[in-house]
C-alpha cells in the first residue's frame, strides 16, 4: 500500500474537489430546484466507474453514477478529452429517476482515460403526462418525461446544437433545463482541471494509487467490522401503503441478509411483484440503499466508495418491484428506497444489536394548489418531516427529516406573506412516539386553513395504514393522518398518497405525521425518563400510567415535588 | 507625568492578550497573561494592574478600554447558560421543537445514532400564549393577558431567571411582545426578558425564535460579568465612558448595550482579528485583497476581505446555534497547534479534529499530554526550539517527549522516520487549512492569485509561506504582533449597531416614499441610542442595505445602499445592482423576474477617533545586529537545513531576509521556506513573496 501521508493528502484534495463542484453546481445551478433544495449531487469517479470521491448530499445519487459511467462506457468506444454525456435512464443508465439528468465528463492523461467528472441534479421539468415530470400516478415510464439513454452532449468539446434541440423541445422549461445542463458541464470540466493540478503536483501514480486504495481501506474496514458479527441469517419486510395507482395497494418489501465470515448477501427475492404504479426501482438504486444501510450500521464515516460496492452481494427477482421489466414505472423511489432501508437496518440489527432502531415515521409532504383572487395561480409545497425511532442508547429525535430524506422547514411567515392559506398549529404530538425503554420520537402535527374559494389538495405519505415499528418489545409508533375539517361531522379523512382533493374556504386541514417507534420494554423505561417525558408533556399521565406502568401515586408525588422544589429554587 | 492609554484586552482559551497604546507618544506595548477561566475579569484587572505596576502609570491614564470576550462563546459551548423560558403564540411550540427539521449534511446523513444540539430551553420552560397576528400586521387574535399572567407566573415557579418571548409576525407588529415585557417587568423585576421583534425583528419565525432564545440564555451571564468588569475598572479609576465590548458583527458596543444583546457577542475575539486585517493591512492601498489566518491552539478562524472590506453575513450557525444577527463571514476548521495525530482504525494517518486544547496540551508541554499534535511536530522540525519557550518565557517545551511521541505513536506503526512522520502530520494539516482558504474563496468564486494571506494568531505565520505557495496566492503577509492582532483591532474598531425591518413587497410596487419612511425610522433608533452612549452627533454615520431575492426564493442576497433611497430611481438602481451581484455570486441573473424586498437593513457607526499606529519596530538597525544565531531544520526536507534566526523586533524597515530562515519574537514565530523571500514593509510588517 502507498504511503499513508501521500494518501491522506490525496484524499483531503479529491474531497476538495468535490466540494468546490459541489458549492460551484449550487451557485451557478439555473433552477430554483437546483438552487433551493440542493436536490444535485458532484462526484469523482476512476475509469471503470468507481467512486472516488463524494460529498453526501443525497446518499442514493452516490449510486447511480458508477452505473451511469459504465453505461457510456457500454454505449460509446469512441470517448475523447472534452466529451460529456448525459442520461436520464432509470433502466439502461440506472440513473434515479428520469427526473434526474446524470452528465459526466472524461479525464484523460498522456491519452489515457483515468477518470471521470459527473453530476446528478434533479431538473424542473422533462416532459411527460404532468409539469415537472414525477407523475405520481404513472402506469408506465413513457409518462415519466422523455428518456433519453446516454448520448454524447458535448463532442470533443463542441457542443451538440441537434442534442440541445431535441431536449429543448421536450420540456416544458427548455431554457432551465439547458441551463443546468450546461452548468453540470461547467462544474465536471471545473473538476477535471483540479484534477490535473493534483497530477501535477503528486504524480498520476500517487492519484491512481489512490483511487485504488480508497476501495481497499474502505473494504477491509467493513470486512474486519463483518467478521466480528456471528454469521447467520436475519430477515425482516416493510410495507408502503399504496402504489399510488390501485387503492388499498400494501406494496411488501422483503429482505434476507445471510453473513458469512467478512461476507454479506442481501436477497430481495421475497419483495412483491412488480407494480403498475410507479413505486419500482431498480437494482443499481436498491444497491445504493444496501450502501446506506450497510455504512450506517458500520460506521457513518465511512467513505461510500467502490469498497461498500466490492462488499455488498445482492439478488433481486427479475419482475419484482426491485427489478422491474421496462417499462414499469418508478419515479416515486424514495418511498420505496426508504422502505428498504427500513427492513434492512432492522435486519442488519439483528446482527449488531448495539446499532438497533425501531421504525420512523417515514417521509412526504403535501401540496395545495389554486388560484388566487388575482387569479394567479399558486402552488404551496411543503416537505414535513416525521421522527426517527427509539434507539439502542437514546430515544428517538423528534420532529426530522428520517433517513435518506433531509429537506428544510418552510418557514410560516413566509408561507403566509406568499399564500392563501393560514397555518394553525404546528406542533409535536403528544403520546405519538412509540412507548418503549427508548422512546420513539414525536411526530409534528401542522394545520391549515385554506383561504380560497376552490383548491386542490396533493399527498405524497405514508405510514397512514402501517405503523413505524417497534423493537425488542417496543411499541410501535402513532400512525399518521390527513384530516380535513377534523373533530366536525363533514370530517374527511384521507390515504397518505392522492392528488388532486378538493378544498373549499374556511376548510381545516390537519397533518400528523406518523410517530417513531419504540425500542425495549416500555416497563424497564427508569421512572425518570417517563417522569421527564411528562413534564415536558411529551407522554401524558395516562400514557405513562398504561402503557410504560408508572404507579399513579409516585408518579403524582413526583409531579408534585418538581414544581414544589422549582418554586423554592 | 499623565500619560493617556488605550487598552485592549482579547481573552482566549489559554490566554489573554494585551495591547496598550499610549496616545501621546504612539509607543504599544503588548503582553499575555494566563486567561482565568471562569472569572475572567479578575484575570483581565489584575494583568491591567500589573502593567500599570510595571510601568508606573495610574489607572486614571486609561482613558479607552476595548474588550474581546469568550464569557459568551463558552457559555454556549459549555451550556452554562441562564435557566431560560421562552413564551410562544398558542399553538406553535413546534417552530423551536421541529427547528430547521434537516440534519447537517456528510457522514451525518447515515448517522442513525444522529442528535440535536440539546435545546437551551426545555419544552418545560415553554408556555403558549394565546394571541395571533398576521402576515400583514393585523390582529387575528388580541393578546389574552390574564392567559399571559399565568404563562409567566408558571415560568417564575419553574425558576427561570431570563425569558426569550417569540410570537409570530411580531416583527410586523411588537404590540403583543411589548405588553408582555411590560407584564414581566410588573410580576418578575429581576427577570431578563428579550423580545425576538427587538432582538431580530425579521420574518423567518424559527430563526428568529432562535436568535432570541440565544439572546436571553446569553444575557444574564453576559450582564453580571460586564457589571464586574465594569465595577473592577472602575475600582482601578479607568475612564468611565470609554469602554467597548466587540461584536460579532466587527463593530464594537459599549458596555451597556453589549450586555443587552449579549447573542451578537459570540464572536468577538475572532470578529477583532479580521477587523485589525482590515484596518491595519487591507485598509491600504497596497494590500487590499487578503485571507486572514488566524491559526491559534484548537481552531483556525479564515475569513476573506476584499477591497478593504470584510464581507458580512447576516446570520448562521454558531457552535450549532441558528442565530440571525449581522456577523462578518468567518469560518472555522478545527486545525491548531494542539490538532492531535493519530492513526485510525484502517491503519491510516488521520490529523484532527481531535485536540489537546490547552490541557493538557501538546506533548511538549509536559503538563500530561500523550498524544502527539501539530505543535509537537513543529518542534521536530525545528520550527520551534527548547530554547525559545513560550508565553514570555513562562514556557518550557520538551523536544525529546514529542519526538518520543511521534515515533511511537506515528512514525514506528507506519514504518516512517521521526522525522518523515512530523513532516507527515504538517502537510495534512496544511492541506485541511488550505481546504478551508478555498471555502471562503475559490469555492466562492474568488480568484486566490488577487490575494495575499494574512498570517496571524500564534501558529499562522509558521505555516503561511507554504500554503499560500501551494495556492497560488500573491503572497504572504505577516502584521507586526502575529501574537496579538486580535486585541489591536480592538484598538481599531468604530462603534456599529446594526437595525433591521422585515416587510415583504416586491420592489418595483414599493413607494419610495415608504421605504425612505422605514429607514427613517430605523435612523432614528440609531441615533438616539449613539446620542444616548454620549457620541456626538457629527460622530455619527449610516449605511443602508436592502436584502432582496427573486420572488420565490428561499435566500436573500443584501446590497448595500449609497443612502438612504430618495426617490422612485433609487429603487430601481438598486434592483439593478441587485441583478449584477446576483450574477456575480451565483453566475445568473434574472432582469425580467420579479424582485421582493425581504428586510431593510440600516447600520449606526460612531467613529471612535482610531490609534494611530505607527511601527513598534526601530527604524534602524542592521540585519546582521538582528542575528541571534542558527539551528538545524526540517521544514523544507528530509535531510537537515542550516537556518539563520532572526529577532523580528529588531529587523529595520526595508529589511530583506532570503529562506530558510525564522523570525522570532515572543508572541509568534515566522518561517521562511528556502526558496522564499521576506522584506519588513510599511508599520514593521512582513511580506513573503517567492524569491
Amino acid at each position: 500500500m502507498m504511503d499513508a501521508v501521500t494518501f491522506e493528502v490525496i484524499q483531503s484534495r479529491l474531497s476538495g474537489i468535490v466540494r468546490e463542484m459541489q458549492d460551484s453546481i449550487f451557485r451557478t445551478g439555473y433552477s430554483t430546484i437546483i438552487r433551493e433544495s440542493q436536490d444535485a449531487s458532484c462526484m469523482l469517479l476512476d475509469a471503470e466507474g468507481n467512486v472516488v470521491g463524494e460529498h453526501v448530499i443525497l446518499p442514493l445519487h452516490v449510486a447511480a453514477l458508477p452505473e451511469v459511467v459504465r453505461a457510456v462506457r457500454r454505449a460509446f468506444d469512441d470517448i475523447v478529452a472534452g466529451d460529456a454525456f448525459i442520461t436520464n435512464h432509470p433502466y439502461i443508465a440506472g440513473v434515479t429517476h428520469s427526473m434526474d439528468m446524470a452528465v459526466i465528463t472524461p479525464v484523460f492523461h498522456a491519452g489515457t482515460l483515468i477518470a471521470f467528472c459527473g453530476s446528478i441534479a434533479h431538473k424542473s421539468d422533462l416532459g411527460g403526462v404532468v409539469p415537472g415530470t414525477a407523475y405520481g400516478s404513472a402506469r408506465e415510464l413513457f409518462q415519466e418525461g422523455i428518456q433519453y439513454p446516454p448520448i454524447r452532449f458535448v463532442a470533443g468539446g463542441e457542443p451538440r446544437r441537434d442534442i440541445e434541440a431535441i431536449l429543448r423541445a421536450n420540456s416544458r422549461t427548455p431554457d432551465l433545463v439547458i441551463g443546468d445542463i450546461r452548468g453540470q458541464v461547467g462544474v465536471a470540466r471545473l473538476g477535471e482541471r483540479r484534477l490535473a493540478e493534483v497530477i501535477a503536483r503528486y504524480g498520476i501514480d500517487a492519484l491512481l494509487e489512490t483511487f485504488a486504495t480508497a476501495g481497499v481501506v474502505a473494504e477491509k474496514r467493513i470486512r474486519e467490522a463483518l467478521a466480528t458479527w456471528p454469521d447467520g441469517v436475519h430477515e425482516a419486510e416493510s410495507f408502503i401503503d399504496t402504489d399510488g395507482v390501485t387503492p388499498d395497494s400494501q406494496v411488501r418489501y422483503h429482505v434476507r441478509i445471510e453473513k458469512r465470515g467478512d461476507r454479506i448477501a442481501f436477497d430481495f427475492t421475497g419483495s412483491d411483484d412488480q407494480r403498475g404504479g410507479p413505486v419500482n426501482i431498480s437494482p443499481s438504486l436498491a444497491r445504493g440503499c444496501c450502501y446506506y444501510a450497510l455504512i450506517a450500521t458500520i460506521d457513518p464515516t465511512l467513505a461510500n466508495n467502490a469498497g461498500v460496492a466490492r462488499v455488498v452481494e445482492t439478488t433481486f427477482r427479475p419482475g419484482s418491484v426491485l427489478n422491474p421489466r421496462s417499462p414499469a414505472p418508478c419515479c416515486t423511489y424514495l418511498a420505496t428506497c426508504m422502505a428498504i432501508v427500513e427492513a434492512m437496518l432492522v435486519a442488519l440489527s439483528d446482527f449488531v444489536p448495539a446499532r438497533r432502531m425501531a421504525g420512523n415515521g417515514g417521509t412526504g409532504g403535501i401540496s395545495i394548489t389554486g388560484r388566487r383572487a388575482t387569479g394567479e395561480n399558486f402552488v404551496q409545497y411543503e416537505p414535513i418531516g416525521s421522527a426517527y425511532g427509539g434507539r439502542a442508547t437514546s430515544d428517538g429525535v423528534s420532529g426530522i427529516a428520517v433517513l435518506l430524506s433531509n429537506t428544510r422547514a418552510a418557514s410560516i411567515e413566509i408561507l403566509e406573506s406568499e399564500f392563501p392559506t393560514r397555518v394553525r398549529r404546528f406542533e409535536l404530538i403528544r403520546d405519538s412516539g412509540g412507548p418503549g425503554r427508548y422512546r420513539g420520537g414525536l411526530s409534528p402535527r401542522r394545520v391549515w386553513e385554506v383561504l380560497v374559494d376552490d383548491a386542490q389538495l396533493t399527498c405524497r405519505g405514508g405510514k397512514h395504514d402501517v405503523p413505524a415499528s417497534g423493537a425488542d418489545g417496543g411499541e410501535p409508533g402513532a400512525l399518521g393522518s390527513l384530516t380535513i375539517n377534523a373533530g366536525t361531522p363533514s370530517a374527511r379523512s384521507l390515504s397518505s398518497r392522492f392528488s388532486g382533493v378538493r378544498m373549499m374556504r374556511g376548510d381545516i386541514l390537519t397533518l400528523e405525521k406518523a410517530g417513531g417507534g419504540g425500542l425495549g420494554d416500555p416497563h424497564t423505561r427508569p421512572f425518570e425518563a417517563i417522569l421527564s417525558d411528562v413534564i415536558d408533556g411529551y407522554v401524558t399521565l395516562d400514557a405513562a400510567i398504561n402503557r410504560y406502568g408508572a404507579e399513579r401515586s409516585r408518579l403524582t408525588s413526583a409531579l408534585e415535588q418538581w414544581e414544589g422544589n422549582v418554586a423554592t429554587r | 507625568m499623565s500619560r493617556r492609554l488605550r487598552v485592549a484586552v482579547d481573552t482566549g482559551g489559554t490566554f489573554t492578550d494585551f495591547v496598550v497604546l499610549d496616545e501621546s507618544s504612539g509607543a504599544m506595548d503588548v503582553f499575555k497573561v494566563p486567561s482565568t477561566r471562569g472569572s475572567e475579569a479578575d484575570g483581565i484587572v489584575r494583568g491591567l494592574r500589573d502593567y500599570l505596576e510595571r510601568t508606573g502609570a495610574r489607572g486614571d491614564d486609561v482613558v479607552y478600554f476595548s474588550h474581546g470576550t469568550t464569557v459568551g462563546t463558552n457559555a454556549i459551548l459549555e451550556e452554562t447558560g441562564a435557566r431560560t423560558g421562552l413564551l410562544v403564540t398558542s399553538g406553535f411550540r413546534g417552530i423551536y421543537e421541529v427547528g430547521e427539521q434537516s440534519r447537517p449534511y456528510g457522514a451525518t446523513t447515515y448517522d442513525l445514532f444522529f442528535e440535536r444540539p440539546r435545546a437551551l430551553v426545555p419544552a418545560r420552560l415553554t408556555q403558549e400564549v394565546p394571541e395571533r397576528v398576521l402576515f400583514d400586521g393585523s390582529v387575528l387574535d388580541s393578546l389574552d393577558e390574564a392567559a399571559a399572567l399565568e404563562a409567566i407566573r408558571t415560568l417564575v415557579r419553574r425558576g427561570v431567571t431570563s425569558i426569550a418571548v417569540a410570537f409570530l409576525f411580531s416583527f410586523r407588529r411588537p404590540d403583543h411582545e411589548r405588553r408582555v415585557a411590560e407584564l414581566i417587568a410588573r410580576e418578575a423585576p429581576g427577570v431578563n426578558v428579550s423580545l425576538s421583534s427587538d432582538v431580530a425583528p425579521q420574518i423567518r419565525e424559527y430563526y428568529r425564535l432562535s436568535t432570541t432564545v440565544v439572546n436571553a440564555y446569553l444575557n444574564p451571564k453576559l450582564e453580571s460579568y460586564i457589571a464586574a468588569l465594569d465595577e473592577l475598572l472602575t475600582q482601578q479609576g479607568c475612564e468611565r465612558r470609554q469602554r467597548f465590548i466587540m461584536r460579532s458583527n466587527g463593530g464594537v458596543a459599549t458596555f451597556a448595550a453589549a450586555a443587552e444583546r449579549s447573542v451578537q457577542t459570540i464572536l468577538s475575539g475572532p470578529a477583532a482579528g479580521v477587523v485589525a486585517a482590515s484596518r491595519l493591512i487591507a485598509g491600504s492601498e497596497r494590500f487590499p485583497n487578503v485571507v486572514t489566518f488566524d491559526m491559534g491552539g484548537t481552531s483556525t478562524d479564515v475569513a476573506l476581505i476584499e477591497g478593504g472590506r470584510p464581507i458580512r453575513r447576516m446570520g448562521g450557525k454558531v457552535h450549532g446555534r441558528d442565530v440571525l444577527v449581522p456577523m462578518l463571514d468567518i469560518h472555522t476548521v478545527a486545525a491548531g497547534g494542539g490538532t492531535i495525530a493519530r492513526i485510525d482504525a484502517a491503519g491510516m494517518l488521520q490529523v484532527g479534529p481531535e485536540s489537546a486544547g490547552a490541557n493538557p496540551g501538546p506533548v511538549c508541554y509536559g503538563q500530561g499530554g500523550t498524544e502527539p499534535t501539530i505543535t509537537d511536530a513543529n518542534l521536530v522540525l525545528g520550527v520551534m526550539s527548547e530554547e525559545n519557550p513560550l508565553a514570555g518565557g513562562t514556557l518550557r517545551l520538551d523536544r525529546a517527549a514529542a519526538e518520543r511521541a511521534i515515533r511511537e505513536k506515528i512514525a514506528q506503526p507506519l514504518g516512517l522516520s521521526v522525522i518523515a512522520a512530523a513532516r507527515g502530520i504538517v502537510e495534512i494539516v496544511s492541506v485541511k487549512m488550505q481546504e478551508a482558504i478555498k471555502v471562503v474563496s475559490s469555492n466562492r468564486g474568488y480568484d486566490l492569485r488577487d490575494f495575499h494571506l494574512l498570517a496571524f494568531g500564534g501558529a499562522g505565520a509558521m505555516h503561511a509561506a507554504q500554503m499560500a505557495e501551494e495556492l497560488g496566492m500573491r503572497g504572504v503577509l505577516v502584521p507586526a504582533f502575529p501574537g496579538v492582532t486580535s486585541a489591536l483591532g480592538l484598538l481599531l474598531s468604530d462603534v456599529r449597531n446594526d437595525y433591521v425591518a422585515s416587510e415583504l413587497s416586491p420592489i418595483d410596487r414599493t413607494d419610495a416614499a415608504h421605504a425612505r419612511a422605514i429607514f427613517e425610522r430605523l435612523r432614528a433608533q440609531g441615533e438616539a441610542t449613539l446620542l444616548a452612549a454620549g457620541f456626538a452627533r457629527e460622530q455619527l454615520r449610516y449605511e443602508c442595505a436592502l436584502d432582496l431575492r427573486y420572488a420565490g426564493q428561499g435566500y436573500d442576497l443584501t446590497v448595500a445602499l449609497d443612502a438612504v433611497p430618495d426617490g422612485p430611481d433609487a429603487l430601481a438602481a438598486t434592483r439593478a445592482r441587485f441583478d449584477v451581484e446576483h450574477a456575480q455570486l451565483t453566475g445568473h441573473s434574472a432582469p425580467d423576474e420579479v424582485v421582493e424586498i425581504v428586510n431593510y437593513r440600516l447600520s449606526a457607526i460612531a467613529a471612535v477617533p482610531h490609534a494611530s499606529i505607527a511601527s513598534p519596530f526601530p527604524s534602524t538597525g542592521t540585519l546582521e545586529a538582528a542575528r541571534l544565531g542558527e539551528r538545524q531544520t526540517y521544514f523544507d526536507g528530509e535531510e537537515p537545513q542550516t537556518t539563520i534566526l532572526y529577532d523580528r523586533t529588531k529587523l529595520p524597515p526595508g529589511a530583506v531576509i532570503d529562506g530558510p530562515a525564522i523570525l522570532l519574537q515572543s508572541d509568534a514565530t515566522t518561517v521562511i521556506n528556502r526558496g522564499r523571500r521576506a522584506r519588513v514593509v510599511e508599520l514593521g510588517q512582513l511580506e513573503i513573496l517567492a524569491a
